[in-house]
């Protein structure tokens, strides 16, 4: 089931115009894509939030409705407040849904590893997504890692990962995906005497990086 | 003690804290986060001690990122000196954080240690902090 969304095309450009859109509940938005001009858009709030709570998330696939024309589009990008965790700006992709795509999946693992329950270790999720092309329509939701044979000091690679059918991997096989680490013995050596390492270092000044005596003689 | 190993020049100039953190506002490497509301600099010590916080709480379990590093020299006169005859010396280092900066992350531990951990980290730290997730990230 596709998602259609509204959207006006807007005429005014700049900060202060976005402002204005961004006080009336909507963001501002560009869309764009091969072939095709950029078009300047506004849309609601609500519907983007609609759009990335399914769960496919930023990969969903919707169509963009406006001045009497649908087109099949993407979330390319978004920008987001730093503090406020407002949404800025979004960037939609134009697809065609009969050409692949390279798109960023979530890994999810599965299970607990015998490292975490028997051994003591912790996961550590490495990489969190995985780059893979396919078909707009065989986009998966994330990819499922089975971790719960990892033992201590034991990871996955992303050439580990069995993919569904008509899904291509991008990503470099060699990557890391989970890894089943051991907890640090680090702290002894800090309670022994911190005070004493601090008032070392601090008097110490880093090296300053100085020009050749030949370059200075030429400038 | 964190500090540079070469730099270009001793001293710097005090500089402004402006505008958001653009950049290392979002969670890199682990899952949860403590991210800056409030510009500051930042000192060595500061990040040291909310370093040493969260390891003992955690208690090796689990792995810790530090997002910032005192790249920023600040000079003092000594006291009782009489004003002029050029900049101090660098006494402490510092870096300069803005709104949205994620200070700490930490990885492979539950919400409720890592929440604990980084409260009492938050104490150590001169300005208004709040825990991130990437879970618990709500877009407004």
């Amino acid at each position: 089931m596709s998602i259609t969304v509204k959207a006006e095309r807007r005429e005014k450009r700049g900060k202060n115009s976005s402002r204005q859109i961004r006080r009336e509940g909507k963001v501002p938005v560009i869309l764009y894509g091969p072939n095709i001009d950029n078009v300047c858009l506004s849309m609601n709030k609500k519907d983007l939030f609609g759009i990335l709570k399914t769960e496919t998330g930023e990969n969903t696939i919707f169509k963009v409705s406006f001045d009497s024309d649908k087109r099949d589009v993407m979330i390319k990008d978004l920008q987001v407040g730093p503090v406020s965790d407002e949404i800025l700006h979004v960037d939609l992709i134009q697809i065609a849904m009969d050409k692949e795509i390279q798109v960023s999946v979530p890994i999810l693992p599965m299970g607990d590893p015998v490292g975490v329950k028997n051994e003591g270790g912790f996961i550590d999720l490495i990489t969190r997504e995985v780059e893979i092309e396919c078909l707009p329509k065989d986009i998966p939701d994330h990819i499922k890692v089975d971790i719960s044979s990892l033992h201590l000091n034991q990871s996955i690679k992303v050439e580990d990962i069995v993919l569904p059918e008509r899904v291509k991997m991008i990503s470099d096989p060699d990557t890391l995906l989970v890894l089943v680490e051991a907890p640090t013995k680090e702290e002894i050596v800090e309670e022994v005497a911190p005070e004493k390492e601090e008032v070392i270092s601090e008097e110490e000044e880093p090296e300053v990086i100085k020009k050749e005596k030949g370059e200075e003689e030429k400038e | 003690m964190l500090m540079p190993k070469k730099v270009k020049y001793r001293k710097q100039q005090r500089g402004r804290m402006r505008g958001y953190a653009w950049r290392g506002s979002s969670l890199s490497f682990g899952e949860y986060g403590l991210q800056a509301l409030e510009p500051c600099w930042l000192t060595a010590r500061q990040i040291e001690a909310g370093r040493i916080t969260i390891s003992r709480h955690i208690k090796r379990k689990g792995k810790l990122w530090i997002r910032v590093f005192p790249w920023k020299p600040i000079t003092k006169k000594p006291t009782e000196v009489r004003m002029g005859k050029g900049k101090g010396d660098p006494e402490f280092w510092v870096d300069v954080v803005k709104p949205g900066k994620i200070i700490y992350e930490l990885e492979g531990i539950s919400e409720s240690i890592a929440r604990e951990a980084m409260r009492l980290a938050a104490h150590k730290l001169p300005i208004k902090t709040r825990f991130v997730s990437r879970e618990s990230k709500e877009l407004r």
